[in-house]
C-alpha cells in the first residue's frame, strides 16, 4: 500500500494539490481532500469504459491494430491533408501541448484548444484591455468583497470556495466567510446565489449594460443612468457599486455566463475596464474561473511557443491567429478541414450539428483514455493514460499558477505525450519518403 | 572529440585586456584551450571583429513576457527589424518565429545568437511561479540562461527582518532560490509589492510597508547582508524605489549610498541597479520633467562598490513589464493602455503594460537621452552593464542600433535633431562628445556581466572558458565607428558567426544549429538547524496562506534543463 | 485600361489566400504571369491558374487595372489586400478580409462580404451591395486602431463590430447592424440607417449616426438636446463618458 500526498486533482481549473491517494496492488483504493467532481475522476476509471486497444475503422467499423498500425494510418492522414483541425488538449499536460504543437507546425495544421467554446473570449477581452488578476492566495489573505459573476462554483468548482474564495481564511481574512460579502450576479438564482448576502439578478445577454452602468458611477456619471439597467434597479447598482468602492480588496470571479453570453468578449473587456476604474478607489483583481483542468495551460504553452493562446493556423509555416476565423468551429462549420486530430476533448458531443455533420466526412484521429461520441466518427483511435493518474505533467490553475501532476497507477496505455511523439516521428519519416 | 581553430580574429577581450589583437582562438570539446590538434576544423575569421559571446545580464524572456504576448496578439506581425522580427516560417533547423517585443520562446534564442550573445539573465522569477520561467526556458534554444527570484515584498522576508533573524531570513533565501531554481537575490521597489495589494505604493526608502513594520531600506540592507552571508555570485540587483517618477534620481542616489556600508564576502560588486534610465529623472512633475543622469553618474564615478545597467530606450513600441505593479497601474492609466496585473500571494506583484516611445514626445526624448547619458557619463565602463531592459526600453533586437548611439555622436546628433527644443533644454546628451570603441564596448555587453555575475567561464575568451564566440563582420581598424555606423550596425545585427560551446550556432548571420542551453542556480547551504527552524515558519506559511502546498512549491528537476547547480558555503 | 476576368474553376471549401491578388500585381502582366502567381491553399502554394481562368484586356498601369471576378468567390480571401488603386469588381460572394489594409482605388461587391471587410483600410472605397459580416472597418486583434481612412458603403446589413476601434474614414450602412456598431470608435463616422444594438460603446471621438431604431443604449451617454441634420431630427448624445469621449451620437428621434 502506497499514500501519495500533495496530488493534483485534474478535473477542474481549480487544481487542488492537496489530495490524498492510496494506491493498493495498481489500484486507488482512497481518495482524501477531493471534491465529488475529483472524486468521480479518481474513481472513474474503475467505473467507465476505456478505449481499450488502438483501433482503425475498415469498412465502417472501428477494429482493434497494433499500435504501430494505427501510428502509420494516422501519419498517413496527417500526411495527406491540405487543412488538418488539431483540437482539444485542455484536458492533459503541458507536455503534451507543446508536441501537439510541434506536430501543427510540422504539417501545416491549424491547432485550437477547448476555449473554442468556453473561455476563448476571455483571452479576446485581454487583448482589449489587458487582465488585471492576482493568484488565488491573495483573494483567500485579502478579498473582502467577493462576486461571482455568471458562474456557479457550488457546482462547477466545488472547493473553490472552501480554499481560495468566499470560505477561506487568511493573514488579513481571519473572520473567513464572515468577515467577507459575497455577491452574486447571474440570470438565475443559481445554489452559489443561495449562499451569497447579495444575489442580484440581471436579464439575459445584459451584463455589459450592467458593468457599463457601474463604471460611469464609479467614473462620477451617475447621472446618465436610467431607472433600470439590464433589469436592474438604479438604486441597487448604486448600492452595489457603493460596495465594491468601499471594499479593501474586490476579487470578481467570472465564468461563462459572462463569456459566452450576448456580447462575448466585450463582457470581459468592459470588466477589465471596471476593474481599473475600481483600483481608482480600492484594490481590485478578476479571475476567469477556467473549466477544464488544463485549459489554461493551453493557452500558457501555445502563448510562449507560438505567440499566441489558440486558434493557431500553421498553414503557412508560421503561426496566425485570428479567432473567428480559425477558431475549431469556424472552420468546421465551413467545412474546410480535410482532416482532424482531436485529444482530450468531445466535440462529437459538444459542437454544432453542423461542425458534427463534418466531422463525420473527414478522416479523424482521436486520442482519448475514454470513448466518447467523438469515438463514433473517429477513424483512427489512440487510448492513451489519464494525465494526472496514470501520466505526469505540466498543468496550470486558473490563476496561471503550474503545478506538477503526479503519476499515482501504472498503465498499460501509452500517454498523450507518447503518441504525439511517436505521430511526430513517423510524419517525419513518411514526408522524408515523400 | 571536436576541434576548432579560429584563425586571424580581432579578438577584443577586455577580461584578458586585449584589444583588437589579431591572433587564434583554440577550441576543443566546447572550451577555449592553449593549442589544437592539426586535424580541428579552421575558421578563418579574416581579421574581424571577435569578442566572447554577449550576456544579456537584464532581459525579460521568460515568464511575464508571456502575459505580454497574451495580451498583444498585434506584436506577432511587427517587423521593423527585418531579420530580427516579425513571422518567420519554420525551416528543417528552426521552428518557426513571430513578434517583435515579445517574440515567441524559439524566435528569443535564435534572434539573440545572431547578435552574437550565448547568455541572458532573466530579470525576474516569482518564486511561486517558477515552474512557469524554467519551462519557457526549456524552449528557448542555443543560449544558457539564469533568472533571478524576487524576495524584496515577500512575507517571510519582511517578518524575519521585523522580528530581527538574519539567519533564518539567510535560511529563507536559500530554499526560495533552491524552490524556484533561481541565480540570485531580485528586490522590485522594496515594500511596494505587499502595498500594492491594496491598492497603494511605498514613497520612497524609509516609508514603512503596511502591516509589516519594515521599511524598503530595511528590506533592501537585509537582504543584501544575507547576500553576503551565502556568498552568492551575485550581488542584490534592485529594482528602485519610485521608478518611473520625476525626481526620482535623488531615491536612487539615496539606495546606492546604503550600500557603501555592505561588507563583501565575494570579489565582485555588492550593488547592481537595473535600469538606472528609468529612475534617474529630476524635476517634480512631468511639466519640468529633466535628465537625473549627471547627478547619477557623477555619484557612481565617486564610487566603487556598485554597478548598474542601463534600460535604453528605443523609439518605436515597446511592452514594460515588472514586478512593480502599482507603477504599471499607473502607466495604464496614463498612458490609457492595456493594463494587466498579477499579484502573487505572500510574494510580489507584477504588471504588463505596452507603450510607444515617440521621438516627437519630450518625454520620451529626454528617456532616450537619459540611457546614453548614464553610459557616456559614468567613467569606467566596467560599472555599466548594457540593456534596454528587453522589452521594457525596447526589445533587445535594437541592441545593434543602440550600440551605434555609444559609438557614434554623429549618429546621435541625427536623432537628436528630430527632438524639440523643450526635449533638448531638458537633456545633457548633445553636448556629450564621448563615443564608445569596439573595447568598452565588449566590457559593457560581455565583461562586466561575467564579474557582475561571478561566472569566469562568461564573456572572455581565456583558456579553459566556454567556448562562447561571435565574429562579427567588421575588420577594427578598418571602420570608422563614428561615421560607419550603418556598417557597424549591420555586422553586430548577424554575427558572421556565433559559437556555443564550440558549435557553430550561427553563421552568416543564419541559424545553424539549435543546441540546447544550460540552466545556472544556486545552491547555498545553511546549517540544519538553522534550516529547519526557518522551514517550521514557511511550513505555517503553507498551512495558513498559501493555495498550493509546499511540496508542489518547489520546482522538479524534470523542469530543468542541463541544470548547473552553483553551489556556495553560507556563512552562519 | 486593363481588364483582368477572373472565372473561378470550381468551387472550393479551403480558402484561397489571394494577398497578392490586386491590380498593383496584375498591372502590366499577361495572362501568363498572371496564371502563375502563387497564392496560399491550405499549407501549401499554388500557381492561381490551377484555380482561376484568366482573361486579360489591354495592359496599363495600377491606377487604370480593373480585376472582375465572374461568380462566387466566398472561399477566396483577402482579394484586394493592400490595393493602392484600380478597381475590383465582384459578381458573387466575397470571403473575409477583402480590402484589407487597402490604401486606394476601389472595390465593388455585387453580392455578400464576410467579416473583416475592409479591415485597416487608410484610404479608398468599398461598395457592397450585399449584407456584410462581422467587423467591417476594424482593426487585427489586440491593435488599436482599425480603419484609418476611405469608405465603406454597404447597401445591406452589416453583422457586430461595425467599425471597432475606427480612427478615420467613413462607414454608411444602409440596412440594419448587429451588436456594438463603432465600439471604440477613435474619430471615424458611422452612418446606420437602419437599427442598431448598443452602438458606440468607448466612443472617444468621432460621430456616429443612427437613423433606425437602437437597442440597448449603453448607459454611459449624456443626452443633450436635439440637432437637426439635412433637415431630420436627431437626439444628441455625447460620451462614452467613461473613456472621457468627446464623441457624438445622434440618433433620429421618434
Amino acid at each position: 500500500m502506497t499514500v501519495i500526498k500533495d496530488a493534483v486533482c485534474s478535473f477542474c481549473g481549480s487544481l487542488c494539490d492537496d489530495i490524498t491517494v492510496t494506491v493498493e496492488n495498481n489500484k486507488i483504493t482512497k481518495i482524501e481532500n477531493a471534491c465529488i467532481l475529483g472524486h468521480s475522476k479518481f474513481v472513474g476509471m474503475l467505473e467507465h469504459d476505456r478505449i481499450e486497444t488502438p483501433m482503425i475503422r475498415k469498412d465502417g467499423e472501428l477494429v482493434s491494430v497494433s499500435y504501430e498500425e494505427a501510428i502509420e494510418a494516422a501519419a498517413k492522414i496527417l500526411v495527406n491533408s491540405k487543412r488538418t483541425l488539431s483540437y482539444g488538449w485542455c484536458s492533459t499536460s503541458c507536455e503534451t501541448v507543446s508536441g501537439a504543437i510541434q506536430l501543427a507546425e510540422e504539417t501545416g495544421s491549424v491547432i485550437d484548444s477547448t476555449a473554442n467554446v468556453c473561455h476563448g473570449p476571455t483571452a479576446l477581452s485581454a487583448q482589449e484591455k489587458g487582465s488585471p488578476s492576482a493568484t488565488l492566495g491573495e483573494i483567500k489573505n485579502r478579498a473582502d468583497v467577493i462576486l461571482f459573476w455568471g458562474c456557479n462554483p457550488v457546482h462547477a468548482h466545488p472547493r473553490h470556495m472552501a480554499r481560495y474564495s468566499s470560505f477561506s481564511k487568511g493573514l488579513f481574512t481571519e473572520k473567513g466567510r464572515r468577515g467577507r460579502k459575497m455577491i452574486v450576479l447571474d440570470v438565475r438564482k443559481t445554489d452559489t446565489a443561495k449562499l451569497a448576502d447579495k444575489y442580484v439578478e440581471i436579464e439575459q445577454g445584459s451584463d455589459l449594460l450592467l458593468v457599463t452602468a457601474l463604471r460611469s458611477i464609479i467614473n462620477g456619471h451617475g447621472d446618465v443612468i436610467p431607472e433600470t439597467v439590464a433589469g436592474v434597479p438604479k438604486a441597487e447598482i448604486l448600492e452595489l457599486t457603493e460596495t465594491l468602492e468601499n471594499a479593501k480588496f474586490v476579487c470578481i470571479f467570472f465564468g461563462m455566463g459572462v463569456t459566452q453570453s450576448r456580447s462575448k468578449y466585450k463582457n470581459g473587456d468592459a470588466m477589465s475596464s471596471l476593474i481599473s476604474d475600481l483600483n481608482q478607489h480600492t484594490k481590485a483583481v478578476m479571475i476567469g474561473m477556467r473549466g477544464h483542468y488544463n485549459v489554461t495551460g493551453f493557452g500558457q504553452v501555445a502563448t510562449w511557443e507560438t505567440g499566441f493562446p489558440m486558434a493557431i493556423d500553421f498553414a503557412r509555416g508560421y503561426p496566425y491567429y485570428n479567432p473567428g476565423e480559425t477558431g475549431a468551429n469556424d472552420l468546421l462549420v465551413r467545412e474546410e478541414p480535410g482532416a482532424a486530430i482531436i485529444a482530450a476533448a468531445d466535440p462529437g458531443a459538444h459542437f454544432p450539428q453542423k461542425a458534427v455533420r463534418h466531422l463525420a466526412r473527414i478522416p479523424v484521429i482521436q486520442i482519448d483514455p475514454y470513448p466518447n461520441p467523438t469515438t463514433e466518427l473517429a477513424d483512427v483511435v489512440f487510448p492513451a493514460a489519464v494525465v494526472g493518474i496514470e501520466a505526469e505533467g505540466t498543468a496550470y490553475r486558473m490563476d496561471a499558477i503550474s503545478l506538477r501532476m503526479k503519476k499515482l497507477i501504472d498503465s498499460k496505455f501509452k500517454t498523450d505525450e507518447e503518441i504525439i511523439k511517436d505521430l511526430t516521428e513517423k510524419v517525419r519519416e513518411l514526408k522524408r519518403g515523400a | 572529440m571536436s576541434e576548432i581553430l579560429i584563425k586571424n580574429a580581432s579578438v577584443c577581450d577586455p577580461v584578458q585586456g586585449i584589444n583588437c589583437e589579431t591572433m587564434d582562438i583554440c577550441i576543443k570539446d566546447g572550451k577555449i584551450v592553449e593549442s589544437v590538434s592539426s586535424n580541428a576544423k579552421v575558421i578563418d575569421a579574416e581579421g574581424r571583429l571577435t569578442m566572447a559571446g554577449g550576456f544579456d545580464g537584464h532581459t525579460h524572456s521568460a515568464g511575464k513576457i508571456n502575459v505580454g504576448r497574451f495580451i498583444n496578439p498585434n506584436d506577432a506581425r511587427k517587423n521593423p527589424v527585418p531579420g530580427l522580427s516579425g513571422q518567420v516560417a519554420r525551416t528543417e533547423k528552426t521552428r518557426a518565429q513571430v513578434g517583435y517585443n515579445t517574440p515567441n520562446t524559439y524566435a528569443i534564442g535564435y534572434r539573440y545568437a545572431k547578435l552574437g550573445y550565448t547568455t541572458i539573465c532573466e530579470a525576474a522569477i516569482p518564486l511561486l511561479a517558477a515552474r512557469h520561467t524554467h519551462e519557457e526556458f526549456k524552449e528557448i534554444p542555443i543560449l544558457d540562461k539564469m533568472g533571478l527570484s524576487l524576495f524584496g515584498s515577500n512575507w517571510q522576508v519582511m517578518e524575519y527582518i521585523r522580528d530581527k533573524e538574519p539567519e533564518k531570513l539567510a535560511a529563507y533565501v536559500a530554499w526560495g532560490l533552491r524552490a524556484s531554481r533561481g541565480y540570485g537575490i531580485k528586490i522590485v521597489n522594496p515594500g511596494g509589492g505587499e502595498a500594492w495589494g491594496w491598492g497603494k505604493n511605498v514613497s520612497g526608502l524609509y516609508d514603512p510597508v503596511p502591516n509589516f513594520d519594515v521599511t524598503p531600506a530595511e528590506i533592501l540592507m537585509s537582504l543584501a547582508e544575507v547576500n553576503e552571508r551565502l556568498k552568492l555570485p551575485h550581488s542584490v540587483h534592485v529594482h528602485c524605489n519610485n521608478l518611473g517618477k520625476p525626481g526620482n534620481y535623488a531615491t536612487t542616489i539615496e539606495t546606492m549610498k546604503l550600500f557603501e556600508k555592505i561588507k563583501l564576502s565575494r570579489d565582485r560588486q555588492a550593488l547592481h541597479v537595473t535600469h538606472v534610465q528609468f529612475n534617474a529623472y529630476a524635476g517634480t512633475s512631468w511639466r519640468n520633467f529633466e535628465t537625473g543622469a549627471p547627478m547619477v553618474a557623477d555619484y557612481v564615478n565617486g564610487a566603487d562598490h556598485l554597478t548598474f545597467d542601463l534600460g535604453q530606450v528605443i523609439f518605436g513600441p515597446a511592452v514594460t513589464m515588472t514586478a512593480d505593479g502599482p507603477v504599471e497601474y499607473a502607466n495604464a492609466r496614463m498612458l490609457h493602455e492595456k493594463w494587466s496585473n498579477q499579484d502573487v500571494e505572500l510574494e510580489d506583484a507584477s504588471g504588463v503594460v505596452p507603450l510607444f516611445y515617440s521621438p516627437k514626445s519630450f518625454v520620451n526624448a529626454v528617456q532616450w537621452a537619459i540611457g546614453l547619458e548614464l553610459a557616456l557619463l559614468v567613467k569606467d565602463p566596467w560599472k555599466v552593464m548594457f540593456t534596454t531592459d528587453s522589452p521594457n526600453g525596447g526589445s533587445f533586437v535594437n541592441y545593434p542600433e543602440a550600440f551605434t548611439y555609444l559609438m557614434s555622436a554623429k549618429r546621435r546628433e541625427e536623432v537628436i535633431s528630430g527632438f524639440s527644443n523643450m526635449a533638448l533644454d531638458r537633456m545633457v546628451l548633445p553636448g556629450i562628445d564621448r563615443e564608445l570603441d569596439f573595447y568598452e564596448l565588449a566590457i559593457m555587453t560581455r565583461s562586466t556581466q561575467s564579474k557582475m555575475y561571478s561566472r569566469p567561464e562568461k564573456g572572455n575568451l581565456k583558456a579553459g572558458s566556454d567556448a562562447d564566440i561571435a565574429i562579427y563582420d567588421i575588420i577594427p581598424g578598418q571602420i570608422d565607428p563614428s561615421t560607419e555606423y550603418v556598417k557597424v550596425k549591420k555586422a553586430f545585427s548577424g554575427a558572421a558567426y556565433t559559437l556555443k560551446d564550440g558549435e557553430i550556432v550561427v553563421k552568416d548571420g543564419e541559424i545553424e544549429a539549435t543546441p540546447k542551453g544550460r540552466i545556472y542556480w544556486v545552491n547555498a547551504k545553511v546549517p540544519s538547524p538553522i534550516d529547519s527552524a526557518m522551514q517550521k515558519d514557511i511550513d505555517i506559511k503553507f498551512r495558513k496562506y498559501y493555495t498550493v502546498s509546499k511540496a508542489n512549491y518547489m520546482v522538479e528537476d524534470v523542469y530543468l534543463q542541463k541544470p548547473v547547480e552553483i553551489a556556495t558555503e553560507g556563512v552562519f | 485600361m486593363q481588364v483582368v476576368k477572373l472565372f473561378l474553376k470550381e468551387a472550393n471549401k479551403i480558402p484561397i489566400e489571394a494577398d497578392n491578388i490586386n491590380p498593383d500585381n496584375f498591372a502590366g502582366k499577361t495572362e501568363e504571369e498572371i496564371k502563375a502567381i502563387l497564392v496560399w491553399y491550405g499549407n501549401g502554394q499554388y500557381p492561381f491558374g490551377d484555380f482561376f481562368n484568366v482573361e486579360v484586356e489591354g495592359r496599363d498601369s495600377v491606377e487604370n487595372t480593373k480585376l472582375v471576378f465572374e461568380g462566387d468567390v466566398s472561399r477566396v480571401k483577402r482579394i484586394g489586400q493592400n490595393m493602392s488603386a484600380g478597381e475590383i469588381e465582384i459578381n458573387g460572394n466575397v470571403d473575409m478580409h477583402c480590402g484589407f489594409g487597402m490604401k486606394g482605388g476601389k472595390i465593388i461587391i455585387n453580392g455578400n462580404a464576410d467579416s473583416w471587410l475592409g479591415c485597416e483600410m487608410t484610404d479608398g472605397e468599398i461598395i457592397l451591395n450585399g449584407n456584410a459580416s462581422y467587423y467591417v472597418g476594424s482593426g487585427y486583434r489586440g491593435e488599436a486602431c482599425g480603419m484609418r481612412g476611405g469608405k465603406i458603403t454597404i447597401n445591406g446589413n452589416a453583422r457586430d463590430y461595425l467599425g471597432e476601434h475606427m480612427c478615420g474614414g467613413e462607414i454608411l450602412v444602409k440596412g440594419n447592424v448587429g451588436l456594438l456598431p463603432a465600439i471604440s470608435n477613435n474619430g471615424g463616422k458611422i452612418v446606420i440607417e437602419g437599427n442598431a444594438t448598443m452602438p458606440a460603446n468607448e466612443m472617444k471621438s468621432g460621430t456616429v449616426i443612427i437613423k433606425g431604431e437602437v437597442s440597448d443604449l449603453l448607459p454611459s451617454y449624456k443626452e443633450e438636446g436635439t440637432v437637426e441634420v439635412e433637415g431630420v431630427i436627431y437626439r444628441k448624445f455625447v460620451g462614452d463618458v467613461n473613456v472621457g469621449g468627446k464623441g457624438v451620437l445622434l440618433i433620429k428621434r421618434t
